[in-house]
């Protein structure tokens, strides 16, 4: 009998009493003394560490390395910049899977690569009889050399934190790696993982290191968990083990494997990217894939080539379903459950972002199966389990990944969440709560809080008013017509007034931003942008307009976690307009890098190389979470010392009110297009601009065309007409009264950031500039703390929105409060006032005091707005225009 | 898992082969599994039971104790009629690991046939079996 292998980390498992078992030739802890149950369960509430370094690690090295991997795995690794990782199977030509593993690039110049245990002897025997056909590669099996561990759960970063430098770790991205320091010892770490939780990272080491870090690792919270949690945890969400969804069908005695794309995951793990030319198993795959595609769209006449799918299945009756059962759909026989038992969860009190974890166990038997593949969500099944047949139920998952800091179990009957519909009511009853309750919600906003969210105003009672008088609601289509010598053609009748006060905001814009063109019909920021988006692609391909019309091919942003805007995201108004990198095969943007010390500016010298490398043709700046000025002067020179072909712009929609000589005045610093939001610093109504300064002989100026083309038509019909009165309005104040409201904004922000940190609280920004350029000033709670604390303030009448910051993966991990002093400068505060108000956040934040009164109290000082014009001599037209709603 | 030497086995119960416990409570016999079987099984998530009212032969199976890995059968230790089952091991399975003498307990049978009780094991016979395994 060979002797079982065993890890670095043998005689831990050992000294803690686990229960051992023989795992691909490896002597592994299958559980320690609290047993599968507990382990899952700690590691969904605070961390489990795993033992992996039964897994197989190949080092892959040479000139040819990258052919290599193109030829022998599905991925494009081409795609793989170092600090980079990926999901990968290792195909046979048949369409099935040899192994599935994962493809790490620490390094520029290797590749290491982590395969199952079971089958590394396999892959080995694989990869060297591929390896026939390529010189300049050497692989190297490094399993013995490299120790691994996995430590995953929601407390899982906050304990690698007292091993690991915050600054060492990698971005809080999935698959995004980093190289740190322990005790001397150089620590691979990737944000990976196999239980579905989202904080989660995998480490290696050399061997000496290992039980130091894992001594240091349990010390500090770490729960020690087994393989039977490792499968329990994976089952629950939903990732493929081979043997069970991957590899040979242990139900089929004639060794067929299952097909790669039964599995949700291979559409990641599967590249057919030209630039990844053909690699083992590509044309069955595409096959599959074909297949796939149509499924997805209910299409069936392909199935053949993908006639089952693996499926989360939940039992609804009373059994437990394991690999190998039969399962049965109307009396048809549809396939067999590939991995299931019973997974334990921790049930949570509270609805959506409010929820938190009780301490309440529950159980639930799940699985996974591979089934007919017209089957659906919702569909109802029969399990056949030991003779009897019990009720299930097909699921879209057993788990969600997005909401960090915890992965959440969702039972099959709760989907979808429950929701209320408001009861009905009589109509006076209905009309006359609808009535109270505004009255009662203007009153206790306007008069009783204080309002610091960064990115809201309140307009003043003139331009309030005015957007609601006619021609509110009707419309003023309107264009310039080349055969009238671009004299604008308005389309109907009655919209002489409306005509001239859109040519007077126009003026008055120009006028505040210094620039030649202004274009006012977006009816908010992101419809400017993407009337903007339009243009370029409109503009780009202005010679061809028969083909397919070409996306704009590269991007530069802010990256949402960053304190990018939405709008700027692939996720936002971009979405549509930006090409794919056909070498990522993702969205072709380049992120704006950051300096390592403080995350909120941009890396000046770093962006050199990545102009010169990505040549964007758009660069946009501006930002949701903005702490400093955007470097606009110094890019532009890097992009006209490059000599691109590129469009600047600023998205000024939070900062647009600062525009000027104490922020940034952003066409004399080389911006091409500026977008904005009209309602946050700057003094309302809600809409959205797009400015230019370009020469209207300029062959440039075609782009401004195509602009206020796709803006009309491209993205409004009816533009809002009451709140362009209202903008009117709001753009003579801010003309008039900009030099003091602006000199007060920035210095009260300043002001309002320095009190808050000498009241004891973690102010973001650098210290020596007091903390912010801007409007904007963000506070640290703690990680995942900042909806709570947001609620708090709330409850306290302080209104202010909780934020992630570049430290946390997304918005319900969110560690910050945003606040912005806008508004509050607009009714008047001062520094003294903030000053007061800072140490009333203080006591709501630190000591969960009680300052509701207070708040009240503050706020009544400042119920007047100021920087309008408010003089009596207005007083009889105004009382006309009362008369007139 | 534990060590045999830390393992209870209560000498007023008699023990089947299969890892059963037994004890005769007026005219019926409560049945459960032993303090080893429910450590090698582990954490148990789910319990199988006959209805009441159910009759089997001895040696027969009549229900599943099943832990996270494995699915474990129960056979008779004496043939009867089940007349009451541990219901509460439904929302609790967990009862068995943890008090598998008292709250763990599983079924209650009326024997066919008292004698087939002497057949099963002492508490000393027992665990001599198991260190000999």
């Amino acid at each position: 009998m060979s002797k079982l292998q065993q890890t670095p980390f043998y005689e831990r498992h050992h000294r803690l009493g686990a229960e051992m078992v023989d795992f691909g030739g490896w002597d592994m802890p299958l559980n320690y003394k609290k047993g599968i149950v507990y382990e899952h369960l700690a590691t969904r509430r605070k961390a489990g560490l795993f033992d992996v370094s039964h897994m197989g690690r190949f080092v892959i090295r040479g000139k040819n390395a990258l052919s290599f991997l193109q030829h022998v795995l599905t991925n494009n690794a081409a795609a793989l910049e170092p600090g980079e990782s990926q999901y990968t199977i290792i195909a046979n030509q048949q369409g099935g899977a040899i192994d599935d593993a994962y493809l790490y690039r620490f390094f520029s110049d290797q590749y290491l690569l982590v395969v199952n245990a079971a089958n590394r002897q396999a892959d080995w025997d694989h990869f060297n009889s591929e390896l026939a056909a390529f010189d300049a590669v050497e692989l190297t099996d490094e399993t013995f050399n490299l120790a691994m561990l996995s430590l995953q759960g929601p407390n899982a970063k906050e304990i690698l934190e007292k091993l690991i430098a915050k600054k060492e770790l990698p971005e809080p991205k999935r698959n995004d790696l980093s190289i740190a320091a322990f005790d001397g010892v150089q620590v691979l770490i990737g944000r990976t993982g196999y239980t579905g939780e989202p904080l989660c990272f995998e480490l290696f080491s050399q061997k000496e290191a290992a039980l130091s870090i894992w001594d240091k690792l349990v010390e500090a919270g770490a729960v020690p968990a087994g393989l039977g949690a490792r499968d329990t945890l994976r089952l629950e969400a939903g990732l493929p083990l081979y043997g069970h969804e991957l590899g040979p069908d242990p139900a089929d005695e004639t060794g067929v494997h299952i097909p790669i794309f039964a599995s949700g995951l291979a559409k990641f793990a599967a590249s057919f990217s030209p630039l990844k030319g053909n690699f083992i198993g590509r044309a069955a795959l595409l096959k599959q894939f074909g297949a796939y595609q149509k499924i997805v769209a209910r299409n069936f006449e392909a199935m053949a080539d993908l006639p089952r799918m693996i499926m989360p299945v939940a039992i609804s009756g009373k059994g437990l379903a394991r690999q190998g059962h039969r399962i049965w759909h109307q009396n048809r026989l549809v396939g067999h459950v590939t991995s299931g038992t019973m997974v334990p969860c921790w049930q949570y009190d509270g609805v959506g972002i409010d929820s938190v974890l009780s301490d309440t166990k529950s159980r639930r038997a799940i699985c996974l199966a591979l089934i007919d593949s017209h089957l659906y969500p919702g569909d109802a099944l029969e399990i056949e389990i030991r003779k009897k047949r019990v009720s299930g139920v097909v699921v879209p998952y057993h788990l969600r990944s997005e909401a960090p800091p915890a992965a959440r179990p969702i039972a099959w009957d709760q989907i979808r969440a429950n929701r209320t519909m408001p009861a009905s009511a009589p109509p006076e009853t209905k009309i006359e709560r609808l009535l109270s309750e505004t009255i009662a919600n203007s009153h206790w906003r306007r008069f009783e809080c204080i309002n610091l969210i960064p990115s809201e105003q309140t307009p003043s009672p003139m331009a309030k008013l005015l957007s609601v008088m006619d021609p509110a609601g009707r419309y003023a289509e309107h264009k310039p017509v080349a055969a009238f010598g671009e004299a604008e053609v308005f389309y109907y009748q009655g919209t002489e007034f409306i005509a001239q006060v859109e040519a007077l905001l126009q003026a008055e814009i120009s006028k505040f931003l210094g620039c030649r063109q202004a274009e006012v019909r977006p009816t908010s920021g992101q419809l400017a942008n993407t009337a903007v988006f339009s243009a370029l692609v409109d503009f780009r391909n202005r010679a061809d307009r028969k083909n397919e019309q070409g996306r704009i091919a590269s991007v530069m942003n802010h990256h949402i976690i960053k304190g990018g805007h939405l709008s700027a995201q692939p996720m936002g108004a971009l979405r549509d307009f930006v090409a794919r990198n056909p070498q990522t095969e993702k969205p072709a943007l380049v992120n704006f890098p950051v300096l390592v010390e403080n995350p909120y500016q941009i890396d000046v010298t770093a962006c050199g190389e990545l102009i010169e490398r990505f040549k964007p043709e758009l660069i946009i700046f501006g930002k949701s979470m903005t702490l400093h000025k955007e470097p606009v002067a110094a890019i532009a020179a890097m992009v006209a010392q490059q000599k691109l072909d590129c469009v600047i712009m600023y998205d000024m929609a939070h900062v647009l009110g600062l525009a000027g000589p104490y922020f940034q005045e952003p066409f004399a610093e080389g911006a091409d297009i500026v977008t904005a939001s009209t309602h946050k610093t700057f003094f309302g109504t809600q809409r959205g601009i797009i400015a230019a300064d370009m020469d209207e002989e300029s062959p440039d100026f075609e782009l401004w065309q195509a602009v206020m083309r796709r803006s009309f038509p491209g993205s409004v019909s009816n533009h809002h007409l009451g709140t362009l009165i209202g903008l009117l309005m709001a753009a003579y104040e801010m003309n008039h009264f900009k030099k003091a409201y602006q000199k007060n904004v920035l210095a009260n922000a300043k002001t309002l950031a320095k009190a808050l940190k000498e009241c004891g609280l973690d102010v973001a920004g650098d210290a020596s500039l007091n903390f912010t350029e801007t409007h904007q000033v963000i506070v640290e709670v703690g990680y995942a703390k900042g909806p709570a604390v947001a609620k708090r303030l709330e409850q306290n009448n302080i209104i202010v929105n909780y934020q992630a910051t570049p430290h946390e993966e997304g918005f319900t991990a969110a560690g910050a409060l945003r606040l912005g002093v806008a508004e509050m400068t607009r009714f008047g505060m001062g520094p003294t006032d903030f000053k007061a108000l800072a140490q009333l956040m203080a006591d709501v934040i630190l000591k969960d005091m009680d300052v509701k009164a207070e708040i009240k109290a503050l706020r009544k000082k400042f119920d007047e707005i100021q920087y309008c014009f408010s003089g009596s001599e207005f007083d009889e037209l105004i009382n006309k225009l009362h008369h007139l709603i | 898992m534990k060590d045999i030497s830390e393992m209870n086995f209560p000498e007023n119960l008699r023990y089947s082969k299969d890892h059963e416990w037994t004890v005769m409570e007026g005219d019926t016999v409560k049945i459960g599994i032993s303090d080893y079987a429910q450590a090698k099984l582990g954490d148990i998530v789910f319990v199988e039971l006959p209805e009441v009212g159910d009759r089997f032969s001895k040696s027969d199976e009549f229900g599943t104790v099943e832990s996270v890995k494995a699915v474990s059968s129960l056979y008779m230790p004496l043939g009867g009629e089940i007349v009451a089952v541990n219901d509460a091991l439904e929302d609790t399975p967990e009862a068995i690991n943890e008090s598998c003498y008292d709250k763990g307990w599983i079924i209650t049978v009326k024997p066919n046939d008292a004698a087939e009780l002497n057949g099963l094991m002492t508490s000393a016979d027992y665990l001599k079996q198991l260190k000999e395994d």
